[in-house]
């Protein structure tokens, strides 16, 4: 038999179980990450209650399933769970104002919350729903929330939270297939840079416990990552 | 044989023969060494504790978490003696019998089997400790449930659901996502859930609460310092358990009053 | 090696005129079997249950249907059901076919059948342990890098959630089986002079129950995970995905083996000990270790009844556990921690009654106070039946009985300190051998006090309504589970290695491993300490940026574990392999395992052996004898 050195094999093992870990490590972290960051467009400056400010905005959508944005063509894991698109992961700019477009496709019905069927963070406390000025919704009839908060420490306090109302079923179906959807803008200022997280606060997952089982329990559906920058980043 | 001396000795009630046999067993080496020990390790223990603990433990904002942060301190220092007799005789062991080498080491070593005396004193000491904590925590439980019991308590609605908080002033017919607080004024918790079960967690007051949806529960705690403090939630509840916190401002009473009468539920931005 | 090649062929040829089936079954008929029925039942229940309103309910009843088919189909591929369906039908094994199960050919195979000669089972045993707590370490080390990383959030949360639970489970299983499993089926029975267990056959099973999880375990991945953590809470199980069924069947076939396994075990010890080996004369390790499994057959069903209630719920919408109709989360608390807190006993005994019978070994003295430690031992059992709530202070469930339960809570310290007490006196005074199972007891000693002065904090109703939920409750539990408990069982490993594979545990290696994990272990946990006094909650996959130093200290700390795992690990292949060669008694220890030679017979002893003194007389013979 040929004498096989310890050393060696205790190396050897400690290689092996070392990769083992980065291997799982690598896996772990590749699941669910959004495959992109949508990040406001920045033009210009624009007049708020806090002086002029640079001025930015982005447009997100909300689908009653995942055949649009981020999932791919054919829905990806989950085709039926509802989404955020076009991606779950947001990047806005550090002291600015940004304005949010959200195109609504969903349904919706009464939420477990009335405080979430309110809007909260914006510049006035108000936010436009098709063209007027609103600020809340009826806690019977909403059909996601948009809320973002983060930790503590370390970072500015930041609370935004726009209700977004159901589609009305009765509507003629958009080109894409989809009822047509409700317009809302929303406009707030950021802090400085921090990094936040957003979900829904609408119960819209599945028929399981509290309806936040499936599309709320799992990342990139109802919830995602809202990162503010600072503007050379 | 040793042994059978020691035994026999218990028997016999004279104080005069177990006060020489304290004082012989005390002079003996390997006492004296464990001694050292024990003194060493009380020491070092205590003092670490002394210098570390405080300052690892959150900052206190109530009187409730005074009174944990001094549980947490004289529990250590009770326990700090104990500790020590363990290490004491763990040391004074490796240091003074060790034995190397691939052989057993030959049985040379007195044959105690047991000592009556020594498991009376263990027995009555222990149980002596355990009255002690039991007292404590008795005790220190009805001072911390004072705020509670307060006439003139505010009170604040709780709700915890996926994945997060928010507080409702029912006086006031207020709707916030942070908490306000005036300061020296006992407030009690009515704290529920809207879907699973999480805990209401104000770090600084050392005060914690499950909430359970259809069911109310209560803690209560009077504020004793102005400042900003954190709310976490200290039951996995989910995907955003870790993000499910915010922030508690006590303020000043007149501060306080003021932040009330903003009318409207709506908040403002920025939310200072 | 080769002379052992020919006797397996030999044998196997005698064997093969008078055993049928079950010759033929082994853990490839096993997987072979089981797979098809559940392909088979999941392609039926898929047509069978109708889609209705509540599709998630369907999901739910298909993927079950097809987990018990699954275990179904292990269950007779393994042969688990020959015995009894021949005994049904009036004719049991004959004679060869018995001794062929009891692994009479000595070959490789014995170990993938349905072998019941219980140093098989232990030897199985063993192995399961150490694949569960590489599997288990693994995750521990994706926690810890994702928690090393500034603040946090290196993986998606729900990935983090699952890895947690995974984490949790696998290592509160590993633990459970790491000394009775081994241990307590390879040496219990010749330690008390009995040629096998009581019950051969059940031994077999309730390892191979074991085995048969593990696929489900595996499948749980692909269905979503466990983000709910290893505790299972209701009403959030309810909502978690399909993964949660794995759980719930984990936890039930898991309940039945352990109750299968403690009925064996203490029957065993009960009924099988050498004539003269009174309660008197028998060794502290199968007091332990039936107290330890004797504990477990009440706890545990407990356990698998609120996980068959949690089934119902999710396929059936019982709402045991759902309080929007009726049900209640604080039931299926109470359910859980009338077995939790016993499971920390179930799984801290046999870790210090190992050390126990380590200790006057090395020592070279008898065991200190033999009936104080049995004192200790039956009153932590009995205590621990009455301490549960202690997990719900700040629940809200019954604030009145914080007081009550605050008391037994802190009479456990007693009996917890007769342990102390035991070990201490039997090392004071006594030689340090400093071979690898008593730097064992060193480190349990120094581990289990802090393990124990921080659950006295814990145990204080103010402190805990500050301390709960936060991290320093993980720092503490890991100080009992694995610095008091995996310490022990490590030196029970490195104790009865020579027994169990003939060959000694390599010194140098098992010196390094130790001293890595035991200084790693303290940095981790104290890390953790520090961050959970300062207000971090468990379970979070991110943190506040405050957290950041205590955390990575505690990641360094959990590599440097790791490591030092991986090296006890290279030890244990090197030494089975190729290690120094044992004698019958290397320790020269008087337990009655050391009395027979090594590797051990068939039946373990040429002549059943008599007892006649109790198995710690270092140093006493010649006094006796003048
Ligand atoms: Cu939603
Ligand atoms: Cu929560």
């Amino acid at each position: 038999m040929v004498p096989v050195n310890k050393a060696l094999r205790t190396l050897g093992v400690i290689a092996i179980g070392s990769l083992v870990v980065s291997l799982c490590v690598v896996l772990a972290m590749g699941v669910s990450k959004p495959p992109s960051i949508l990040k406001a467009i920045q033009n210009g400056k624009a007049q708020t209650p806090e002086g002029l400010l640079p001025a930015a905005h982005m447009e997100i959508s909300i689908w009653p399933d995942s055949m649009q944005g981020m999932h791919g063509a054919h829905g990806g894991a989950h085709p039926d769970f509802v989404s955020y698109g076009p991606t779950s992961h947001f990047q806005v700019p550090a002291h600015s104002v940004v304005t949010i477009t959200f195109k609504q496709y969903d349904s919706g019905e009464k939420i477990w919350n009335p405080y979430f069927a309110k809007v909260h963070g914006t510049v006035d406390g108000s936010m436009t729903l098709d063209g007027k000025k609103v600020t809340g919704i009826d806690p019977n009839a909403v059909g996601h929330t948009f809320t973002v908060h983060g930790m503590n420490t370390g970072q500015p306090d930041m609370f935004l939270s726009i209700p977004l109302p159901p589609t009305d079923e009765e509507s003629e179906p958009e080109p894409n297939g989809y009822a047509k959807p409700h317009i809302i803008t929303a406009t707030f200022i950021t802090g400085a840079a921090g990094q936040y997280i957003w979900n829904c606060e609408y119960p819209c997952g599945d028929g399981s416990y509290a309806k936040f089982g499936n599309a709320m329990s799992t990342g990139g559906y109802m919830s995602g990552i809202f990162d503010v920058v600072d503007a050379n980043a | 044989m040793w042994l059978m001396q020691m035994l026999s000795e218990t028997g016999e009630d004279t104080t005069k023969q177990s006060g020489n046999r304290v004082s012989s067993f005390l002079s003996r080496r390997d006492v004296q060494q464990a001694i050292r020990a024990w003194v060493f390790w009380a020491v070092t223990l205590g003092g670490l504790g002394y210098l570390f603990i405080p300052h690892l433990m959150a900052d206190s904002a109530s009187k409730t978490m005074d009174i944990v942060k001094s549980t947490f301190m004289a529990f250590y220092y009770t326990s700090v003696p104990v500790a020590a007799v363990v290490l004491a005789i763990a040391t004074q062991t490796v240091l003074h019998n060790r034995h190397t080498g691939t052989a057993p080491p030959p049985d040379d070593n007195p044959a105690i089997e047991t000592n009556q005396m020594a498991n009376i004193v263990w027995v009555v000491i222990s149980s002596a400790l355990c009255v002690f904590l039991l007292v404590w925590g008795l005790v220190v439980d009805n001072v911390v449930a004072e705020p509670s019991r307060a006439a003139n308590a505010t009170v604040v609605n709780v709700t915890g659901q996926q994945w997060i908080w928010t507080f409702n002033y029912p006086d006031a017919h207020k709707d916030t996502s942070e908490l306000y607080l005036p300061v020296d004024q006992p407030v009690i918790f009515k704290v529920q859930s809207k879907d699973v079960t999480h805990a209401f967690w104000i770090v600084q007051m050392g005060i914690k609460i499950n909430a359970n949806r259809g069911e109310i529960t209560e803690t209560a705690v009077t504020p004793n310092k102005i400042g900003v403090f954190d709310v976490r939630c200290a039951e996995l509840c989910g995907l955003l358990h870790a993000h499910m916190q915010t922030r508690v401002h006590v303020v000043s009473k007149a501060d306080y009053e003021k932040w009330l009468a903003n009318q409207g539920s709506v908040e403002q931005w920025p939310a200072s | 090696m080769a002379s052992e090649l020919i006797t397996e062929d030999r044998t196997r040829h005698s064997a093969k005129k008078s055993v049928g089936i079950i010759r033929h079954l082994n853990l490839g008929t096993a997987v072979i079997v089981g797979a098809l029925l559940a392909v088979t039942v999941n392609r039926i229940a898929t047509k069978l249950i109708i889609e209705g309103d509540e599709t998630w309910r369907r999901h739910d009843q298909i993927v079950m249907a097809t987990m018990l088919a699954w275990f179904i189909g292990f269950m007779i591929g393994i042969g688990a059901l020959v015995g009894p369906t021949r005994w049904f039908f009036g004719k049991d094994l004959n004679h060869d076919e018995a001794m062929f199960l009891a692994g009479k050919d000595m070959g490789i195979k014995r170990y993938f059948r349905y072998t019941t000669d219980h140093k098989v089972v232990g030897i199985q045993y063993l192995i399961l342990t150490i694949a569960l707590f590489f599997i288990g370490g693994v995750l521990a080390m994706l926690i810890r890098t994702n928690l090393g990383h500034e603040s946090g959030g290196l993986i998606p949360p729900q990935v983090y959630n699952s890895i947690v639970g995974f984490h949790g489970l696998i290592m509160i299983i590993a633990t459970i089986i790491m000394i009775t499993g081994p241990f307590g089926n390879f040496i219990l029975p010749i330690m008390i002079g009995a040629r096998d267990m009581a019950f051969p056959r059940l031994n077999a099973l309730s390892f191979w129950l074991l085995i048969s999880i593990l696929p489900i375990l595996a499948a749980t991945i692909a269905l979503g995970g466990i983000p709910m953590g290893w505790s299972g809470y209701n009403p959030l199980a309810d909502q978690g995905p399909l993964g949660v069924d794995s759980y719930i069947f984990t936890i039930v076939i898991f309940a039945i083996s352990s109750a299968v396994a403690g009925a064996n075990i203490t029957t065993t010890a009960m009924k099988m000990r050498a004539r003269g080996m009174n309660w008197s004369r028998t060794p502290l390790f199968v007091f332990g270790t039936v107290a330890s499994v004797a504990l477990a057959l009440p706890a545990f069903p407990v356990f698998m009844l609120s996980q068959v209630m949690s089934a119902m719920d999710r396929a059936f919408g019982a709402n045991f556990f759902n309080p929007e109709f009726g049900g209640s989360a604080w039931l299926y608390e109470n359910l859980f921690w009338i077995m939790g807190h016993p499971e920390v006993y179930v799984i801290l005994i046999p870790a210090v009654v190992a050390i126990m019978e380590i200790t006057p070994v090395f020592a070279r003295k008898p065991l200190f106070s033999f009936n104080m430690a049995i004192v200790g031992i039956f009153g932590i059992v009995g205590l621990s039946i009455f301490v549960w709530a202690h997990h719900m202070y700040i629940s809200g469930w019954a604030p009145l009985l914080n007081g009550p339960f605050m008391l037994t809570t802190e009479l456990i310290s007693i009996p917890t300190g007769l342990l102390f007490l035991v070990i201490l006196g039997t090392i004071w005074r006594g030689s340090v051998w400093t071979r690898l199972p008593m730097l064992s007891v060193y480190a349990l000693l120094f581990n289990f006090i802090i393990g124990g002065v921080t659950g006295i904090f814990l145990s204080d109703v103010p402190e805990d309504a500050a301390l709960h939920g936060s991290m320093f409750v993980t720092a503490h539990f890991h100080y009992t589970l694995m610095g008091a408990g995996l310490t022990g069982a490590l030196g029970a490993l490195a104790y009865w290695f020579p027994k169990m594979t003939g060959r000694m545990l390599d010194e140098k290696l098992g010196r390094i491993s130790f001293w890595l994990v035991q200084i790693g272990f303290t940095v981790t946990f104290f890390g953790m300490f520090a961050v959970g006094l300062e207000g971090q909650p468990r379970r979070v996959e991110a943190y506040d940026i405050i957290f950041k130093n205590g955390n990575l200290i505690s990641t360094m700390g959990a590599y440097t574990i790791f490591i030092g795992m991986l090296i006890l690990l290279a030890a244990v292949i090197t030494s089975w392999r190729n290690g120094e060669i044992a004698g019958s008694n290397p320790w020269g220890a008087q337990t009655l395992e050391w009395m027979t030679p090594t590797p051990v017979p068939l039946e373990n002893f040429e002549v059943l052996p008599v007892v006649t003194t109790n198995p710690y007389q270092y140093g006493i013979k010649q006094e006796t004898s003048s």
